[in-house]
């Protein structure tokens, strides 16, 4: 599904990526973890082409990617969430969703005046998605919300919730469960499993909670300063020495692995 | 009879302002472009008209088409290479497109046709009225009226519809925050861009047809950037991203502007003095808005499904 080969990208004198190389199955879930700046989100943003990168070779569905805006990539099945939750703040949480959907026929300035019994009955479609996705977040209550005003946590559930309704084959999740309750993280966890078990869909996600990785992983990838240290079953990985070394040995800025457990 | 005659007035330059207003919310109510050269719409409209209908002798209609189209097409080519700068930067890009359109017909008299005190700086007079002839002088600013308010409800009509459309949606999106989220969602928001500014041009550009044919003269000196201002403060006191609000915006600004006229009865300022108070009253009204009313007059609606 997903190959990347050799990645390399430096911002300044600080070597975010080097060399790193990993490759994402279908229908499988991958987790991308490491300890903070060790290049997990750098390597998300290039991936979904935010970043350029600086050398290395990224190849989707078989295809090689290179130099493609967001948008196309976002067009050609490549979905992700942000780490800092981006909503618009001053739409409707339903509206946010409404955005999901893309190459919509009521985005074309013609179609808005030609074409309006087509628009409504594709916004009656997405409508009656957006209000499945809502229920499964547990957004319902909230639909008309402006979505600025939702705690840290409900906006990570509407950042997932958009990426559902955008259907993707490729989700890339940054942090989806940070700041979300024990609970709700139980649903979520259900709900990215279901993903892959029912829809086969390929989810790679950047987590930090290291009992969703073990829970819902089938692989797992380590970084630590741009290289990759490890790579294997949630549980192989977790009695990597190298792995318990960068995330106990480090400065204070690290937090450690049982911290975030 | 006067007072009545300054009533028609006062709604010609509303309708007309209100236009002008409709147009820049569409690009900064909705999408966030922040364009300070929003009288390089009216000013183009107002020349392309001018052009057609006095130069070569045309038909109103045909002045109305080419305002439109100049003014639309100018906005599409400025946004082109501008649609990825960020907010401030479009701003200075703006302001200098607006005073480059200004500064280009202040030079180049022989666009209007040229001649001694015409063109440049001596602007150009005897700019047709569309259908003078039909009506006396006293009833002519009623049907200019009747003009103006149809032009202006189109163009509420069609910009209220593309705003509340999925296109708007995507607008708006835009305007929040930076364009990562939109591209994520697989938005082209380049194009949207230059799309808002091309539809913002187009109504600008309509806006300043109906300027120079009211007039019937016009000088680079009326497209000074103080008009982009003026219309900044109708659509922040009327209520950004509010078709509406951008109305009664334009309704209170051309009042609060031309209250000079009639306070000068009534306070011991002379009226030269009193003229330049208005700018202060705007910006004090301006203050006042954003201290009680950040949302402006009219909140932007919410859409609720």
């Amino acid at each position: 599904m997903l190959r990347v080969e050799e990645l390399y990208k430096s911002f300044g004198g600080i070597m975010a990526l080097s060399g790193v190389s990993f490759g994402v199955e279908p229908g499988s879930i991958t987790g991308l973890i490491g300890p903070n700046g060790s290049g997990k989100s750098t390597c998300f943003n290039i991936i979904s082409g935010f970043y350029a990168k600086d050398r290395g070779d990224i190849y989707f569905q078989g295809e090689k990617v290179e130099n493609i805006e967001p948008f196309r990539l976002a067009r050609m099945g490549i979905g992700r969430t942000f780490q800092i939750s981006a909503v618009t703040e001053r739409m409707t949480v339903l509206e946010n969703l409404l955005l999901a959907p893309k190459l919509q026929t009521g985005e074309g300035v013609f179609n808005v005046f030609f074409r309006s019994s087509k628009i409504r009955k594709q916004e009656k479609e997405n409508y009656d998605k957006a209000v499945e996705i809502l229920n499964l977040v547990q957004l319902y209550a909230l639909r008309n919300e402006y979505a600025g005003n939702l705690s840290g946590g409900q906006k990570k559930l509407l950042s997932l919730g958009r990426i559902l309704l955008s259907d993707p084959l490729l989700i890339l999740l940054d942090e989806p469960t940070a700041g979300v309750n024990p609970t709700l993280i139980k649903d979520l966890v259900a709900a990215v499993r279901r993903l892959r078990d029912e829809e086969g869909k390929t989810i790679l996600l950047v987590e930090h909670n290291m009992r969703v990785i073990s829970e819902i992983c089938d692989k797992v990838i380590v970084l630590d300063f741009g290289r990759k240290i490890a790579e294997g079953t949630p549980k192989e990985v977790q009695n990597n020495e190298k792995v318990l070394e960068a995330y106990l040995s480090g400065s204070s800025k690290r937090e450690s692995i049982h911290e975030n457990s | 009879m006067g007072f009545i005659n300054f009533l028609v007035y006062l709604a010609i330059m509303m309708g007309i302002f209100a236009i002008l207003s409709v147009s820049l919310n569409l690009q900064y109510g909705f999408t966030g472009l922040a364009n300070f050269g929003q009288v390089a719409f009216f000013c183009l409209g107002a020349y392309a008209t001018t052009i057609v209908t006095l130069t070569f002798n045309q038909s109103f209609f045909l002045g109305i088409i080419a305002s439109m189209f100049l003014a639309g097409l100018f906005g599409y080519i400025i946004a082109i290479p501008t649609a990825d700068l960020r907010e401030d930067y479009w701003a200075i890009v703006t302001l200098a497109a607006g005073e480059i359109v200004r500064i280009f017909f202040l030079n180049e008299d022989w666009v209007v046709g040229g001649g001694p005190y015409r063109g440049g700086a001596y602007g150009v007079g005897d700019i047709p009225q569309p259908f003078r002839s039909h009506f006396a002088a006293q009833t002519y600013p009623f049907f200019y009226l009747g003009i103006v308010l149809v032009c202006l409800l189109l163009t509420y009509l069609i910009i209220n519809r593309l705003t509340n459309s999925p296109f708007g949606r995507v607008l708006k999106s835009i305007r929040e925050g930076d364009d990562n989220l939109a591209q994520a969602m697989g938005k082209d928001v380049k194009k949207f861009r230059i799309k808002a500014m091309a539809i913002g041009g187009i109504f600008g550009g309509l806006a300043g047809c109906l300027y120079a044919h009211y007039y019937g003269f016009i000088s680079p000196q009326e497209f000074v950037p103080l008009e982009t201002f003026i219309v900044w403060a109708m659509v922040i006191v009327g209520g950004e991203g509010n078709n509406k609000g951008a109305i009664l915006g334009s309704v209170i600004i051309i009042l609060f502007y031309n209250s000079t006229r009639y306070l000068k009865d009534y306070v011991p300022i002379n009226e030269t003095t009193l003229a330049s108070l208005r700018m202060v009253a705007i910006g004090v009204l301006i203050v006042v808005v954003m201290l009680f009313m950040k949302e402006g007059l009219i909140k932007e609606k919410k859409r609720i499904y």
